[in-house]
């Protein structure tokens, strides 16, 4: 070991020297590892779409440091194998000089070795169950401490909520989003009084669904695994004429658009909505209509802070003078950015305070924002980095 | 008449399979040096995605040692390379890169593996399972194992898996390594046993496994040991796996994995070791640069590709390379051919005074249809009993009750003294029964010697390494080969040979097993004037000179009147007549029924 | 009274998805591992019939016929070269599958779909609301079962084929077009599986991989039935029950392995299934 590794840091030396002297003119690359193919292929378009933007406005505005950005996108198939072909691909073979992906927790957690071996920057830019630490892993989205309380305090609050159903798949984002609220119900004082599990591959819930209206709760909270579990649930609950007020933790506008009648009157939970009534926003939707036209996917939850992770890691490169990844790193934390969703800083033990919109899906699929939290914090995440 | 081969051939014999010995060392050598060289030259890329790739090299090999070989279409493999990873991963999770950990890490992820599988080698396999029940099975254990992972919470990671464990202390280039190191060994160990003569027990188990388990070799045990060494195989691939990549994930043990596997093999070319080697490397490294870019179009192409490949070339791309090169004018060399010798009776028992064979009030009926009844008979050591009667009669079905002891059947059935109740056939033929099938039943994919040695399995045991030069019969089962000409033709694959031929090859493997009872279902069906004679003169010298008994199934009457020392009249279920060959033949009652006029 | 109308509804769904496969493997002795996949194809009908603004009922007609006519395709180019081959028949129709899948997904995307609810609301019966669909679903399946019991019965067709699963040889020799048995047949399972993925359409997502989830539990389903239709019925009615007994008083995630696992120890312990009883 200690030979290669002393070919290898010898080898870096010679790299770095040459490589700051070229650094005025080669491209910034930034690896999109994303699932195009499995579970998370419904929602990758809109990630990789939005990635596009940002590019495209980084460039245009003279880009970082007087580089160019180049995207490089790979299929993680949405899962750990995938991921790890995926990660090899762009560290080894594309040499991006950081990861900036919206992915499944199980592509995320299969990356993560190759991102240590080859010390790059990695921003994961999707909601997670938490408590996933790394020192070269920064998170610019919610984590269940930011989504569930504004949902719960909303129940309690309007609709004198004092019991609660728990629904979700057997998965660490399911089991991960359901325990925090079952904690955080019982701290506030409500009681889970059922909280069941079906496989993520599971389309029966017919007899979850029947000890539900058998225990008659005041409030229904589910988080299944995206897509096709969440829509067959919603299905079946509609169809057994279930109507309590029902928060869905893993629904997004798009996927309620699919449910069609059975999403009307759900709620959901999300730092980022269409709706959100800012300039930043405004600007940014009015570009993708711009830039993708009837192509556009609806921007979420999972593809703005895609967006706003690259100027994140615009600013770090800035303030750090380069793309070294040490310095870069150290950067991360104290660089912010004012995006769609608000101003943004991943300054929380590696993860980023947030502002959580409680939404309820109308009649014809849109979100109504109907409650706002301002600067919600992840909590202790990573009290070891 | 000790030896059969010229002494010329012999010489040949000799020095060819010494070559042919050191051909697979060789070629591992080769292959080792290549590959340790390789990282050298390959950029780091290639070097992770390789080794991965040679990694799930050594699943596809056991899926082949499987399903190839042994006929067991299998989706488990990923199962247990599942339980291997996740062993290693929790417990180098918890004990740390020490080296009781990683001790407690390889020996549990041989064990837990190799335990799940004898449990479902022990599910899958049992008297009279079917084929299909063992894939079912093996369908239903990667659901079960990757539900058991989800459900596992913190201690296996749920969905996410599980990342960030010590792993052995090597670079990227080590564990490649040690990966292309454990494919050769384990391509290597599949390749010496499926060229020893123990590897053909796995072919006849896929050819044929009635004759296995009337050659008295215990089919389920065989599956049953295959399956538990494959799983612990499959556990140590998972283990190196998990300490290449540093993370394991539920889709490692799942039941798509295992659909991939399968897949590869069948892309390389079940049955042939390196075409599934080759298939799943080419094919997982050709996955890692296409699929990033064309997502579905890969899976289309590859899902075409496989249905196509499965239709049209069972036999995958090797068996395509194969029959090109065959066309190239390069001479093939046949298989070595074992030197015959005679092998001294063996120290069966002596017969005890118990008769051969007795049969005391068997009856049988399948629902309200009675197809046997009543039946007494005793049967002495040197006695050629033949069984006659019109077809319906219940000789075939009285020839099964006699032969396997788990047909339910009313009264008692003793061998030697032994009663059959509830025995495998196996365990009757253990107790010195052989028996040979109306239609000839032999191994089709393998030659004449293969299939003779496969007969002497049981009391000489398989050559688990290599091929032994010589093949020891005994007197009598070297008569059936010399009157039949089958002593020239040993290594001709057994689907050449003619009808009669055939039958002279299982009644050789028969009298191989050195029976104390032979049980004949018409031995001559089929047969020319002359086949016919010579095993009239054999069936004779056995039981005359030999002591065996014979119970024989015969329409030929006139066959029967020349050989039988006593013949026995079964009609509609009854044992009408039972007398010597003067007294039946002269009998009004049999004429009359081959007339077809009784209706008892 | 809840867990009777969840146990027969659940039955009467498992059996509507195991029906066609079991015609399948009654006649032609093969697993239809595409099957999955034509549940899918049923299913994008009614994305269609719903495109097309038609009346979402008319999705079932539809949807017969296509999985039909392509059910006709799959046999003459892939199932007939492995009538012999049936573990091969396996591997090749799982492959159908994934090419089917990925058509599927080239031609109208990942997403889930969106399609019409047949039927909307809930009724009370005997003092709880139930899911009027689901009972619609169970008239459903008593209908299909009685329709494939006369088919059976009653027709010549049912006469041929119950003829070939007898003894084959015997039916070609006795002058029954074998061939033309086993790929009316198996249009007539194919056809079945895509009308049982338009009924699913109400309880569950619409996308290229839905019918993969239902797959295995029919397929273990049909193996305890061993080509009798009414033990099928019985299978379905046992484990049906069974997975939502274990649902509703154990785990539902035990409750949804159950079918598989204690198909597999009903097989071990009596391996013509449920078929001999």
């Amino acid at each position: 070991m200690s030979k290669s590794h002393l070919i290898g840091t010898v080898a870096a030396l010679a790299l770095a020297a040459s490589a700051a002297q070229a650094a005025d003119s080669k491209p910034i690359v930034i690896g999109v590892p994303v699932g195009l193919s499995g579970a998370n292929s419904v929602v990758a378009p809109s990630v990789v779409q939005s990635a596009e933007l940002a590019v495209e406005e980084i460039n245009a505005a003279g880009g970082v440091l007087g580089r160019k950005l180049v995207l490089e996108v790979a299929d993680d198939a949405s899962g750990a194998a995938g991921a790890q072909k995926a990660f090899d691909g762009l560290i080894y073979q594309k040499k991006v000089d950081v990861l900036i992906s919206m992915e499944t927790s199980a592509a995320r957690n299969a990356g993560l070795p190759a991102v240590t071996k080859g010390r790059v920057p990695y921003i994961y830019t999707s909601f997670y169950e938490g408590r996933s630490c790394n020192k070269n892993l920064f998170v610019d989205a919610w984590v269940p401490e930011q989504q569930v309380p504004p949902v719960v305090d909303a129940f309690a609050k309007e609709k004198g909520a004092k019991t609660y159903f728990l629904i979700g798949s057997d998965y660490a984002f399911g089991r991960g989003m359901l325990g925090f609220a079952r904690s955080y119900i019982e701290k506030t004082g409500g009681k889970v009084i059922g909280e069941e599990y079906l496989p993520m591959d599971g389309s029966d819930w017919t007899a979850i669904i029947s000890k539900l209206k058998d225990s008659k709760p005041d409030a229904l909270i589910t988080s299944t695994a995206g897509g096709a579990p969440n829509v067959t649930l919603t299905k079946q609950l509609r169809g057994a004429g279930v109507s309590l007020p029902f928060a869905n933790l893993a629904l997004d506008e798009g996927t309620a658009k699919s449910m069609g009648a059975d999403a009307k009157d759900v709620y959901l939970s999300a730092s980022y909505v269409t709706g959100i009534d800012s300039p930043q926003n405004k600007t940014f939707l009015a570009a993708m209509e711009k830039k993708f036209g009837s192509g556009m996917r609806t921007p979420n939850d999972l593809s703005v802070p895609e967006y706003e992770a690259i100027y994140l890691y615009k600013a770090a490169v800035e303030k750090a003078g380069g793309t070294e990844t040490a310095k870069v790193l150290e950067a991360l934390p104290s660089v912010s950015v004012t995006g769609p969703r608000g101003t943004i800083s991943m300054s929380k033990q590696h993860h980023a305070p947030l502002t959580m919109y409680l939404g309820q899906i109308q009649g014809d699929g849109a979100v109504k924002v109907v409650g706002t939290f301002k600067n919600v914090d992840p909590g202790a995440q990573c009290p070891k980095l | 008449m000790l030896d059969t081969v010229p002494a010329a051939e012999r010489a040949a014999a000799d020095g060819r399979p010494r070559l042919a010995r050191a051909a697979p060392f060789v070629v591992a050598a080769l292959a080792a040096m290549a590959l340790w060289v390789a990282p050298l030259f390959l950029d780091t890329f290639a070097v992770n995605v390789l080794t991965r790739s040679m990694i799930y090299a050594v699943l596809a090999v056991t899926v082949d040692l499987l399903w190839g070989f042994a006929g067991i279409l299998t989706f488990g493999q990923a199962a247990f390379f599942g339980v291997g990873a996740y062993a290693a991963a929790m417990i180098l999770g918890t004990y740390g890169a020490t080296p009781l950990g990683f001790s407690a890490a390889v020996a549990t992820a041989l064990a837990a593996p190799a335990l799940l599988g004898a449990a479902v080698g022990w599910l899958s396999f049992y008297h009279r399972s079917t084929p299909l029940y063992a894939s079912v099975i093996s369908l239903v254990v990667p659901i079960v194992v990757t539900q058991l992972i989800y459900s596992g919470g913190e201690w296996t990671g749920s969905s996410s898996g599980l990342v960030g464990f010590d792993v052995l202390p090597f670079e990227i280039e080590g564990f490649f390594r040690l990966a292309a190191l454990f494919l050769i060994a384990v391509t290597l160990a599949a390749w010496i046993l499926v060229r020893a003569d123990a590897g053909r027990a796995l072919v006849a188990l896929r050819d044929n496994e009635a004759r296995c388990a009337y050659l008295g070799l215990n089919p389920r045990r065989l599956q049953i040991l295959l399956t538990t060494a494959l799983a612990g195989v499959a556990g140590l691939a998972g283990f190196l796996f998990a300490n290449a990549s540093g993370v394991v994930a539920p889709e490692n043990a799942g039941f798509l994995f295992g659909t991939e596997l399968v897949i590869w093999v069948a892309l390389g070319g079940r049955g042939t070791l390196l075409g599934p080697v080759l298939g799943t490397v080419a094919i997982d490294y050709l996955a890692a640069n296409l699929s990033g870019d064309l997502p579905f179009l890969w899976q289309l192409l590859l899902g075409t590709a496989f249905v196509a490949i499965i239709i049209l070339l069972p036999g995958g791309l090797a068996d395509l390379v194969r029959r090109l090169w065959g066309v190239l004018p390069v001479g093939r060399p046949q298989g070595a051919v074992p030197r015959l010798v005679a092998q001294a009776p063996g120290s069966a028992a002596a017969a005890p005074d118990a008769p051969a064979l007795r049969v005391e009030g068997l009856a049988k009926s399948y629902g309200s249809l009675t197809v046997l009844e009543n039946i007494d008979l005793e049967i002495r050591a040197g006695e050629l009993v033949s069984l006659v009667g019109p077809n319906g009669a219940g000789k075939t079905t009285l020839m099964r009750c006699l032969s396997d002891g788990t047909e339910p059947f009313r009264g008692a059935i003793a061998i030697g003294g032994v009663p059959t109740r509830g025995l495998t056939p196996n365990r009757i033929v253990g107790l010195g029964v052989g028996r040979k099938f109306q239609v000839a039943s032999v191994f089709e994919s393998l030659s004449v010697a293969d299939c003779l040695r496969l007969a002497r399995a049981p009391h000489d045991g398989l050559n688990p390494v290599g091929q032994d030069a010589t093949l020891g019969l005994p007197q009598a089962a070297l008569d059936v080969l010399r009157m039949t000409g089958l002593d020239r033709l040993l290594a001709q694959p057994t689907r050449l040979l003619s009808h009669g031929q055939k039958q002279a090859l299982e009644l050789a493997m028969v009298v191989a097993l050195e029976p104390r009872l032979i049980l004949l279902d018409e031995p001559t069906a089929g047969l020319t004037k002359a086949e016919r004679t010579t095993i009239g003169a054999v069936l004779k010298a056995l039981t005359a000179e030999l002591g065996i008994a014979a119970v024989l199934v015969e329409h030929d009457l006139d066959f029967v009147r020349q050989i039988s020392s006593r013949i026995v009249v079964l009609h509609q279920g009854r044992l009408v007549l039972d007398g010597t060959v003067e007294e039946v033949v002269g009998s009004e009652l049999v004429r009359t029924i081959y007339a077809g006029g009784v209706h008892a | 009274m809840l867990l009777i109308l969840d146990i027969l509804t659940t039955a009467a769904i498992l059996f509507v998805v195991a029906i066609g496969l079991l015609a399948i493997f009654g006649v032609l002795k093969i697993i239809n591992f595409a099957h999955g996949a034509w549940l899918t194809i049923g299913a994008y009908c009614a994305v269609v019939t719903a495109k097309l603004g038609l009346n979402p009922w008319a999705a079932l007609p539809l949807a017969f016929l296509v999985g039909a006519a392509l059910g006709g395709l799959a046999e003459r180019f892939i199932i007939r070269p492995l009538y012999r081959r049936p573990l091969d028949a396996i591997l090749a129709t799982w492959g159908l599958g994934i090419v089917v899948g990925q058509l599927i997904t080239l031609g109208f995307g990942r997403d889930v779909q969106l399609t019409p609810n047949l039927l909307p609301g809930t009724v009370a019966v005997l003092g709880v609301d139930y899911s009027a669909y689901r009972l619609v679903a169970l008239g459903i399946a008593l209908v299909i079962g009685a329709l494939f019991a006369l088919t059976i019965e009653r027709t010549r067709l049912g006469l041929s084929a119950r003829a070939v699963i007898m003894n084959a040889t015997l039916a070609r020799s006795l002058g029954i077009d074998t061939t033309r048995v086993r790929l009316v047949v198996f249009m007539i399972g194919a056809g079945l599986a895509a009308l049982a993925g338009v009924l699913l359409t109400p309880l569950t997502s619409v996308d290229p991989n839905m019918g993969v989830s239902w797959l295995i539990g029919a397929f273990m389903l049909v193996m305890v039935a061993d080509a009798s239709f009414l033990a099928l019925a019985a299978a379905c009615l046992v484990f049906g029950a069974a997975q939502v007994l274990i649902s509703t008083f154990v785990s539902p995630i035990l409750g949804s392995i159950a079918v598989a696992v204690l198909a597999a120890l009903v097989l071990r312990v009596s391996p013509k299934g449920f078929s001999r009883a």
